[in-house]
C-alpha cells in the first residue's frame, strides 16, 4: 500500500492538485513532459479572471512547491509503464537528459557561444533560441536545457568551456525512475489545435494569420517582440485586425466541441490591441458569442468599444494578397451579405485539443475525443483541460476536487 | 424593436426531411456553406438562408427560391459543414419537392416521390406494350430474322405512343415553366430595364455553361461527378441526335419516297453515333453510381429521386445494349423480351420526366437564364 499520489502534468491544474494534497500531508510526484513547470499559463500574456500576468499565480505556486518537501517533481519526464491497481500502483517514469545540471545559474554565457539556432516552441515558432536555452524567463526550475535534436554535441562543446559552473554535461543520459503511488491525477492539459488541419483557413501557411496562442506570445513582455503586437511577416503595426472564432472548434471535421474560452480569449486580446493601437479597428467573426457565467460583463465591456465590431458568420476562407494582407471571406448573417474584407492581421481563435488526443498513455481510464472521462474506480482522476476545455480558474477548482478524490483513494484502503 | 412573427409550416418541414433533407436540423447557422460555395452570390447568398428557412418551416420563401436551381450540388458545402447538416442534400431535397409540385397532375408527382409507387409506374408502360404485343403477334415470338418492328411496329405503335407522350411532357413543362417564372417574380427578383432578353440569356447559358459544364468544375469536391455528368449529358445528346435523324429519315423520307429503315447497319455513321452514346451513358453511370455508393453518409446521403433516375437510366442503357447484342446473336425470345423491357424503361424515363430529377434539365436551364437576366451570380464570378 502506498500513501503517495502521482500527478501527470505540471501545469496550473497539476501544480494545484499536487499542492492541495501535499499541504495536507501526502507525498506527491509531479511528472512533467516539458523542461519547466507552469504549462500553458506560462505562455500567456494575461489570464482570466483578473487579467493577471502569469507570474502572479505561478510564482506563488512555485514558492509553495519549493518550500514543501512532500512535492517532488520531474521535468522532461514521461510515464512509460503503469502496473498494479488503486492503492498500489507501480509507475515507471522515463526522464530525458537535460544536459544541464542544477549548478546552472542562468548566467547565459552558454547561449552567447552556442552556434546553433532553433525555432522557439514556447513562442510557437515566432522567435528563435539557441540549441542551449532558458525555457523562458520565469522557468521553474531555473535551469537551462539543450535540445538534443539540433545540438551538434561533443564535436562543438563551446558551451561546456564557456560554463564557469560545470553545469553542462553533454554525455547526460536518459534515466528511469520507479514510483510507488496509490492514486493518480491526470492533469495533462491541452495543445492548440494545429492550424495545418484548417485547409480552407490557409493551413497555417499564411504568415499574418496567427493563432490566438501566438497572439499571447506577441503581446507578452517576455515574448519574441518584447510585447509589441506587430505582423510576423514584416513587423508592421496592424491597423485592421480580424478574429476568426471557432477555428477548428464546434466542427465535426476537427474538434467536435466548444473549446469554452476562445471567445473570451479573443475579447481579452482585443484589449491588448486597443491598448497598443487606440485607432486600430477590430472585427470579430463568430458563430455564437460564448461568455460563460460572470464573464458576460467582460463581453459587454468589449462590445461597448466602438472600434470593435462583431459579425455573426463564420470565416470559411482565408487568402493572402501580394502585400501580406489577409483576405477574409464571411457571410454577415444579420445583413445577409457575403463579403471579402482585407486585414493587416488575422487571429485564429484555435481551440483546445487535449494533449492525450491521439497519444497512447499506459493508463487504464476511458478516453473520449482525447478527454479523460473515466477511471475514477481505478483511483485515476482527471483535472483541468485533460477533463474538458476550461479556463484557468475552473481548472484549479477541478484540480482541488481531483486532489481530494485522490486522497480518498489512499485513505479508504 | 420590431417583432417578426414566424408561422412555421410543420408539415413542410417533415416533407422536406422526407425528401432528402433529413439532416436539416443539425445546422447551427455558421454560414461556412455560403462562403465556400463558388456559385453563391454576394447579396442573400445561399445555402445558409435556405437552412434556416427550412428549419423554421417558411414554405413561401422556399417554394419561390431561385437559388435552389443555381446550386449544382457539387457537395463542397456538405464536405466542409461542421455539423454534418449537409446543405447540399437539403437543396437537393428542395428541388425534389419542386419536381413534385411544379408540374401537374400532382398525382404523378406523388407516384415519383417514393419507392412504394414504383409498381404503378412500371405497370403503365408494361401494360401498354403488352397489349401491343398481344395485338401484333398474340404475345408470341415471331419467326425468322429478328426485327423488333415485327412485334412493335414503329409507325402505328412506337411512334404514336411516344408522340403522345412527348406532347404530354411538353405541355406539362410549359405550364410548369409558367409556375416557375411566377415564383421567381414572387420572390422579388425582376430583370432591370437594361437586362438582356430571356432568349439571349438562355442562349448564353447553353453556350457558356451547359455545353462546357463550366460551373461544375468550380469545386474540388466535384471532380468525379463532373466527369460522370459530362459523359451522361453527351451520351444523351448523341442518342437524341440519333433518334431525331431516324425519325426525320423515316417520316420525312417517306414523303420523298426514300424512307430510312431500321435496324441500321453497324457501319452506318448514325449507328456508330448511337453506340458511342450508349458507351458514354454506361461510363457516366458507372462514375456517378460509384460516387453515390462511396459517399460518406456523415456528409451526404442520396435520396430516392437520385436512385430512381440513376436506376432508370441504367435500365435504359442495359436493356438497349442487351437488345442489340441479343438481336445480333440471334436469340429471338430473349431479344424481344429485352426490347420490351427497353421500351418500358424508356417510357419510365420520358413520360414521367417533369416529375423526376431529370426535369432539372428544363428547370435549372430556365432558372440559370433568368439568373443571368437579373444579374444574379456568384461572388467573384
Amino acid at each position: 500500500m502506498s500513501n503517495s499520489i502521482l500527478v501527470l502534468g505540471g501545469g496550473f491544474s497539476g501544480l494545484t492538485a499536487a499542492l492541495e494534497a501535499a499541504e495536507v500531508g501526502y507525498e506527491v510526484f509531479i511528472v512533467e513532459k516539458q523542461p519547466y513547470l507552469g504549462g500553458r499559463v506560462a505562455q500567456l500574456n494575461k489570464y482570466f479572471p483578473k487579467l493577471c500576468p502569469p507570474t502572479c499565480g505561478l510564482e506563488i505556486n512555485f514558492q509553495r512547491v519549493k518550500k514543501n518537501p512532500k512535492v517532488k517533481y520531474f521535468t522532461l519526464a514521461e510515464v512509460s509503464k503503469i502496473s498494479g491497481g488503486p492503492g498500489n500502483y507501480e509507475v515507471t517514469v522515463k526522464i530525458k537528459p537535460r544536459f544541464v545540471n542544477n549548478n546552472c545559474t542562468a548566467c547565459n554565457k552558454c547561449v552567447e557561444v552556442c552556434p546553433v539556432e532553433r525555432d522557439c516552441e514556447f513562442d510557437f515558432g515566432l522567435g528563435k533560441t539557441k540549441a542551449i536555452y532558458k525555457p523562458h524567463t520565469m522557468a521553474m526550475p531555473m535551469q537551462y536545457v539543450i535540445d538534443s535534436e539540433v545540438c551538434t554535441g561533443t564535436s562543438c562543446a563551446k558551451c561546456v568551456s564557456a560554463c564557469e559552473y560545470k553545469a553542462i554535461d553533454l554525455e547526460d543520459k536518459e534515466k528511469e525512475v520507479v514510483l510507488n503511488v496509490g492514486s493518480i491525477v491526470v492533469a495533462t492539459g491541452w495543445k492548440p489545435y494545429d492550424l495545418a488541419n484548417l485547409t480552407n483557413l490557409g493551413a497555417g501557411q499564411i504568415k499574418n494569420a496567427i493563432s490566438n496562442m501566438q497572439m499571447e506570445r506577441l503581446a507578452a513582455p517576455n515574448g519574441p517582440t518584447g510585447g509589441k503586437i506587430v505582423r510576423p511577416s514584416d513587423g508592421k503595426e496592424p491597423q485592421r485586425i480580424a478574429f476568426v472564432q471557432c477555428a477548428g472548434s464546434r466542427d465535426q471535421n476537427h474538434l467536435n466541441y466548444c473549446s469554452y474560452i476562445c471567445c473570451m480569449a479573443s475579447f481579452k486580446q482585443c484589449t491588448y490591441i486597443r491598448e497598443q493601437y487606440p485607432d486600430a479597428e477590430i472585427v470579430i467573426y463568430y458563430i455564437d458569442l460564448r461568455a460563460p457565467g460572470r464573464y458576460e460583463k467582460f463581453l459587454n465591456k468589449v462590445q461597448a468599444d466602438e472600434k470593435v465590431k462583431m459579425v455573426k458568420g463564420k470565416v470559411a476562407k482565408l487568402e493572402e494578397d501580394s502585400e501580406g494582407n489577409v483576405i477574409v471571406t464571411a457571410e454577415d448573417i444579420i445583413a445577409g451579405v457575403k463579403k471579402e474584407e482585407t486585414y493587416d492581421l488575422v487571429v485564429l481563435a484555435t481551440g483546445m485539443q487535449p494533449s492525450l488526443d491521439g497519444v497512447e498513455l499506459p493508463l487504464d481510464a476511458e478516453i473520449k475525443e482525447g478527454f479523460v472521462v473515466g477511471g475514477e474506480d481505478k483511483g485515476i482522476f482527471a483535472a483541468g483541460c485533460a477533463k474538458m476545455p476550461l479556463d484557468v480558474m475552473t481548472s484549479a477548482e477541478t484540480a482541488t476536487g481531483a486532489a481530494l478524490k485522490a486522497i480518498q483513494t489512499l485513505v479508504r484502503r | 424593436m420590431a417583432r417578426l412573427k414566424v408561422d412555421p409550416d410543420v408539415q413542410f418541414i417533415r416533407d422536406l426531411q422526407a425528401a432528402g433533407g433529413e439532416s436539416l436540423k443539425k445546422c447551427y447557422q455558421c454560414a461556412t456553406c455560403s462562403v465556400i460555395c463558388p456559385l453563391s452570390p454576394e447579396e442573400n447568398p445561399f445555402p445558409r438562408k435556405e437552412m434556416i428557412w427550412g428549419q423554421w418551416g417558411l414554405k413561401d420563401k422556399l417554394v419561390n427560391d431561385i437559388d435552389i436551381w443555381l446550386c449544382h450540388n457539387c457537395g463542397e458545402c456538405s464536405d466542409l459543414c461542421p455539423r454534418g447538416a449537409s446543405p447540399g442534400d437539403v437543396l437537393a431535397a428542395l428541388r425534389n419537392m419542386a419536381y413534385r409540385s411544379l408540374a401537374k397532375p400532382a398525382v404523378i408527382g406523388k407516384w415519383l416521390s417514393s419507392a412504394k409507387y414504383l409498381p404503378i409506374l412500371f405497370a403503365i408502360p408494361a401494360l401498354i406494350y403488352l397489349i401491343i404485343w398481344g395485338f401484333t403477334t398474340g404475345l408470341s415470338i415471331p419467326e425468322g430474322e429478328i426485327v423488333f418492328g415485327k412485334v412493335f411496329p414503329g409507325d402505328y405503335t412506337i411512334d404514336p405512343v411516344f408522340g403522345l407522350v412527348a406532347i404530354f411532357v411538353l405541355f406539362t413543362f410549359a405550364s410548369a415553366i409558367g409556375n416557375l417564372f411566377k415564383s421567381f417574380k414572387e420572390s422579388g427578383y425582376t430583370p432591370k430595364e437594361d437586362a438582356p432578353s430571356f432568349w439571349k440569356s438562355l442562349l448564353d447559358v447553353i453556350k457558356e455553361e451547359i455545353v462546357t459544364h463550366s460551373k461544375f468544375q468550380k469545386c474540388s469536391s466535384n471532380a468525379e461527378r463532373y466527369k460522370g455528368h459530362l459523359f451522361l449529358f453527351y451520351g444523351f445528346v448523341a442518342l437524341f441526335i440519333v433518334t431525331s435523324i431516324v425519325a426525320v429519315g423515316h417520316w420525312g423520307g417517306r414523303l420523298i419516297g426514300h424512307e430510312m429503315h431500321t435496324p441500321l447497319a453497324l457501319w452506318n455513321p448514325v449507328k456508330i453515333l448511337a453506340n458511342v452514346g450508349a458507351i458514354l451513358l454506361i461510363a457516366g453511370l458507372v462514375l456517378i453510381t460509384r460516387m453515390r455508393l462511396n459517399a460518406d453518409p456523415s456528409k451526404s446521403v442520396s435520396s430516392y429521386y437520385d436512385w430512381y433516375l440513376l436506376g432508370v437510366i441504367w435500365a435504359v442503357a442495359l436493356t438497349g445494349i442487351l437488345s442489340e447484342i441479343l438481336r445480333l446473336a440471334n436469340v429471338a425470345a430473349l431479344a424481344y423480351t429485352a426490347y420490351y423491357l427497353h421500351l418500358i424503361s424508356v417510357f419510365m424515363l420520358i413520360a414521367y420526366l417533369p416529375w423526376t430529377k431529370l426535369a432539372h434539365l428544363v428547370y435549372r436551364t430556365v432558372a440559370l437564364a433568368y439568373a443571368r437576366q437579373i444579374g444574379r451570380k456568384g461572388l467573384g464570378e
